[in-house]
């Protein structure tokens, strides 16, 4: 069975009306400042179609920077809850569509399903995961930080996606891969219609010419190589470091990272446990109780984000801890990023092969 | 989900950020990517700004002091009792018995109408706030050089620039996305000279980093410009056409050759010349200063040297080229420019000018009063002595930020009636009689202005949690219920008023600044785009005068009893008095316990351990910290941050002032570190006696 149909550019916005009715509709807006964010949709004509990639990455739709988990009331009097106890679940269950992300977003989901979904289940992403359907487009224009090329994350997906839409001008190549898309998608076909021949045509020539536009070509296997080989050494981290603000950006702007802290807040109301971004780029989020903070250089966290994104990652899922989004590129102050390092530690391991 | 654009509550930089809210709570924080100063880029403080707005802490409803304990109140009550008690002390002992502290973390609108309510309904020029504490200096040291105190260029500029001279500011961790800029500029090429007696992170880059003693930098700015006149490295074009008063300063200034500044700051003269030439030979070349320059008795003759120095290099007035006081605060500039200070209104017009105050009387239909009025410093002494006796606080936190903590309490404690108007409970309001519980940023309209003086729009992204209300209202309402009828419908109508009696702000207003990332004063009409960098062609006062300046010593060096020099700051986690950062989760856990930097010859000396507990005493208080051996500090010195209020650095500092700005000297004071815990012979180390240093 091929899921794949076209759908005229005349549709879509029908389509879209169709499915907010059972869903809430996300999707890249542009902001005052002519920025693009991910919002719930208010007037469908505002989507951007055409967009250079957000910031931040669709990551706090299933993993938000601040999540209640849930309440509890009657540990103390004052409450006004006459002792009982009562917890209260606060898992976010609303029904999404997230129109608009990209390949490698959708790459970085399946990363954050091993991570949350594997042996060890996370019950708030995993809610949150499937209440939100993703509808990804192909990037025929890619970001000039972008690499997602060398990794396989993008600019198109083989497999992975719920719905991936390619833009072929006047028409999009709808592919769904997941059999809620499939049943998504039949539930109004009568405005969908098979592909044809030049449907496929167009779109491996879009396929092609997208690759042909990326600026950077990074593969990070040699990165990889080189630091198992022990080519890297300290003090090549330290030159790294030594640009690092501690701002947790490349963290928190990284649609794979999930680096979180949990804490109470004690209202009135009520006790309430949030969970909230962190970072390990920060000391304190190895302290230990009685302070003793093992990583307390700078220049092990650092160390610590590439191993594991380059080295921790491949090893336990056979795929790297990052898609080549190129977020770290632009959120890290110091420009310490995934595609700068990986190129130097690559540069670096050609001079000693050279000498 | 909704994302709302505003603006960053932390730091003078201005980034632009976006709130994330869902169902009417914030959940997230995300930058700009297109924002000119930021980026894409937040620090630690700005990617957390969302988490403190609804923190259990947040204060909940006006309180009103009864039988020495806080009760809960109505708004009506509350403000009704401010109304009478403020009137009631207005004619028992007249209006200067009055002290009003705005706030640089308010709006510039909410500082407007603070100011209205102070000159125009108290009738006193009663009202300052803490760039008292920071950059006074600068607004008065440079307002007599150049006609206006500000940063000349903007912050964008820096990439583009080839010689960075910063001093006296610790850039990446006070200023991350200024320090971002200046990375960049380096990795351009830019030759960055740091002059800091610390090695800070921005320090590590620099081509030239120069150690200069705390407290000298008269001298070795003096220095530098002795050998550019002696070298014939003087913009004489620019000295001629664009300046005056040389010939005086030149006179001074042969009194502070090379070696003569070896000797004062410790920096190698052959140091000296190379800075001075690296940076008169170009002209792409800013220079970049912060407390490190204003925070001293000799505040404002630092902030005059800095402008001697790109008078006579003639970098000013260009892109790229000019002297950038780095401001604090978010919004420090604003508050500056709508007039919260005790001598000029809004646009820094002063006070004492009879046809402004007509101006101003006829816009507001009240006799305004021409004397200058206290300063922050002066409050406390006027109220520790008993003239003061009621103040107005909003939004700062005099108990944790002013030097000599004990004297400020006591002068807190024997006020007859204090309001406190802030989000949280802060240790001022502990003396609170009335504390009124304000909106933060994210629950208001309004603008800031940010250090390179860009006015930026901040937005309301959910309504005011608790019984709060947005400062502006409260005092609209306060000023009606003292006989003053207010009724804006918005802040929008308060920026107009702005607009109509501040030339420089003239063309500003709210739904200019809806689209974009908002307007650079001057702007003086609605058409006007805004200007990037200021003096171009003509200074504002018209010539720029060079101000003779000599070395003075600081006022407490270190002697036999204290033999350590402290100096104070920041770190990158925190933010001033804490009251926001501290409840931040991520903030809070990162730097939890206040420090002591010492050096590890000074430690090994005085046989203390690393991460031990040490007591550190001056003159005025103890407090006890943990200990932290680090080669960043030069020997003979010791540095703590000021954040917190368990240690509060500001036991110890000095209140002494400079003469003009009022400044209190954080940078320096002497002290003496003792192990808390098994003390051990302790042997005295050298001592360091400034005053053999002073030339007459
Ligand atoms: S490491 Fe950087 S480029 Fe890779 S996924 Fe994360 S943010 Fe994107
Ligand atoms: S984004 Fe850059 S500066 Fe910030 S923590 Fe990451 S590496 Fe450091
Ligand atoms: S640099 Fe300043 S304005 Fe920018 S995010 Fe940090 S604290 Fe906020």
């Amino acid at each position: 069975m091929k899921s794949e149909w076209v759908l005229s550019k005349d549709h879509l916005s029908y389509w879209l009306r169709q499915l907010r009715n059972e869903r809430e509709l996300i999707g890249p807006l542009r902001d005052g400042g002519k920025d693009i964010l991910f919002r719930t949709v208010d007037m469908l004509h505002e989507i951007v179609l055409e967009c250079p990639s957000s910031l931040p990455s669709p990551k706090g739709f299933l993993f938000p920077q601040y999540e209640a988990m849930f309440s509890c009331r009657g540990l103390s009097l004052s409450d006004g809850s006459d002792g009982k106890r009562e917890i209260s679940d606060l898992r976010d269950r609303t029904r999404r569509v997230i129109f608009g992300v990209r390949s490698c977003d959708v790459s970085a989901v399946r990363l954050l399903d091993a991570f949350c979904l594997g042996k060890l289940r996370d019950p708030y992403y995993e809610e949150r995961r499937r209440n939100t359907f993703l509808i990804s487009l192909v990037c025929n224009n890619p970001d000039p930080t972008c690499f997602c090329l060398g990794l396989g994350t993008g600019p198109y997906l083989e497999e992975g996606f719920d719905i991936q839409m390619t833009d072929l001008g006047d028409r999009y190549f709808v592919q769904a891969g997941s059999p809620e898309a499939v049943r998504t998608v039949r539930a109004m076909n009568f405005f969908f219609r098979k592909p044809r021949k030049v449907d496929y045509e167009d779109q491996y020539e879009v396929f092609l010419s997208s690759k042909a536009r990326f600026r950077k070509r990074i593969n990070l296997e040699g990165p990889r190589q080189a630091i198992l080989s022990g080519k890297v050494g300290d003090d090549f981290w330290q030159e790294v470091t030594d640009r690092c603000f501690e701002c947790g950006g490349c963290s928190y702007s990284c649609p794979v990272c999930t680096c979180f802290t949990v804490t109470d807040r004690i209202n009135p109301e009520g006790i309430e446990r949030a969970r909230l971004w962190d970072s390990c780029m920060f000391k304190g989020f190895t302290r230990m109780a009685g302070g003793v903070l093992p990583n307390e250089k700078r220049v092990q966290r650092t160390k610590r984000w590439y191993y594991h994104k380059l080295v921790h990652y491949p090893r336990t899922t056979g795929k790297f801890g990052c898609v080549g989004c190129g977020r770290c590129a632009v959120a890290c102050p110091g420009k310490i990023d995934m595609a700068r390092t990986a190129t130097k530690i690559k540069g670096l391991a050609l001079k000693e092969e050279v000498e | 989900m909704n994302t709302i654009q505003t603006v960053c509550p932390y730091c003078g930089c201005g980034c632009g950020l976006y709130l994330h809210v869902e169902a009417g709570r914030i959940e997230g924080t995300s930058p700009s990517k297109l924002h000119p100063v930021n980026g894409g880029s937040l620090c630690v403080k700005g990617w957390n700004a969302h988490e403190f707005v609804s923190h259990p802490d947040r204060l909940k409803f006006p309180m009103i002091r009864e039988d020495g304990r806080l009760r809960r109140a109505s708004w009506d009550e509350a403000l009704d009792l401010v109304a009478r008690k403020l009137s009631g002390i207005k004619t028992s002992y007249g209006p200067d018995s009055i002290g009003i502290l705005s706030s640089a973390k308010c709006t510039n609108e909410e500082n407007y109408l603070m100011m209205k309510f102070t000159r125009a309904v108290l009738g006193t020029n009663n009202i300052d706030h803490c760039a008292r504490l920071c950059h006074s200096s600068t607004v008065g040291g440079l307002a007599a050089a150049f006609g206006s105190g500000a940063m000349t260029n903007s912050i964008n500029e820096i990439p583009e620039a080839k010689v960075l001279f910063v001093i006296g500011s610790n850039t990446t961790e006070q200023h991350p996305m200024i320090g971002k800029h200046m990375l960049e500029a380096v990795d351009r090429g830019a030759v960055l000279i740091v002059a800091d007696p610390r090695r800070t992170q921005i320090a590590e880059f620099a081509h030239i980093h120069i150690r200069h003693k705390c407290g000298t930098d008269v001298a070795l700015l003096m220095g530098i410009m002795n050998v550019i006149v002696n070298e014939g490295l003087v913009d004489v074009d620019f000295v001629r056409r664009r300046t005056e008063n040389f010939d005086a300063f030149e006179e001074i200034l042969r009194r502070f050759p090379p070696d003569v500044v070896e000797g004062i700051t410790g920096v190698k003269a052959h140091d000296v010349r190379r800075v001075a030439r690296i940076y008169s030979m170009e002209k792409r070349s800013m220079l970049f200063y912060a407390m490190g320059i204003t925070q001293h008795i000799t505040g404002i003759d630092n902030v005059r040297a800095c402008a001697d120095l790109v008078m006579l290099t003639g970098h000013i007035g260009l892109p790229m080229s000019g002297l950038n006081p780095l401001r604090g605060q978010n919004n420090v500039q604003g508050a500056c420019d709508m007039g919260a200070l005790p001598n000029v209104f809004t646009g820094y017009q002063p006070v004492s000018d009879s046809k402004t105050r007509t101006k101003f009387e006829r816009a507001w239909r009240r006799k305004l009063p021409g004397g200058p009025g206290l300063t922050v410093m002066e409050m406390t002494d006027s109220a520790y002595e008993g003239r003061l006796k009621g103040m107005y606080i909003m939004g700062e936190n005099p108990l944790l930020s002013d030097p000599d903590l004990s004297h400020v309490r006591e002068a807190m404690k024997r006020l007859e009636f204090l309001v406190v108007q802030d989000i949280f409970p802060t240790e001022t309001a502990e003396y609170a009689d009335v504390v009124l519980p304000a909106s933060s940023f994210a629950e208001k309209d309004g603008t800031f202005t940010n250090t390179e003086r860009r006015v930026q729009l901040l937005r309301k992204a959910i309504p005011p949690v608790y019984e709060s209300r947005p400062d502006w209202e409260i005092l609209g309402d306060l000023m009606t219920r003292m006989g003053y009828r207010m009724n804006y419908r918005g802040a929008y109508e308060i920026m107009e008023e702005i607009a109509l009696l501040t030339p420089s702000y003239g063309g500003i207003h709210h739904h200019r600044l809806q689209e974009g990332f908002g307007l650079q004063w001057p702007c003086p009409d609605g058409n006007h785009p805004g200007t990037p960098y200021l003096h171009r062609r003509k200074f504002a006062r018209g010539l720029g005068t060079f101000i003779p300046i000599d070395f003075v010593p600081p006022d407490e060096p270190p002697d036999r009893e204290f033999p350590l020099l402290l100096t104070t700051g920041r770190i990158s986690f925190h933010y001033h008095t804490g009251t926001m950062c501290r409840r931040t989760m991520v903030l809070d856990r990162e730097e939890p316990e206040c420090y002591l930097e010492m050096n590890p010859l000074d430690a090994d000396r005085l046989g203390l351990k690393h991460r031990s507990m040490v007591k550190v005493t001056s003159r005025r208080g103890s407090i006890k910290v943990r200990l932290y051996v680090t080669p960043r500090i030069p020997e003979g010195s010791v540095f703590i941050p000021f954040h917190f209020k368990e240690a509060a650095a500001n036991i110890l500092t000095n209140p002494a002032v400079d003469p003009n700005a009022k400044i209190p000297e954080y940078k320096v004071c002497a002290v003496r570190v003792e192990p808390l815990h098994a003390p051990r012979e302790v042997e005295k180390p050298p001592v360091v006696d400034l005053e053999d240093l002073r030339i007459t």
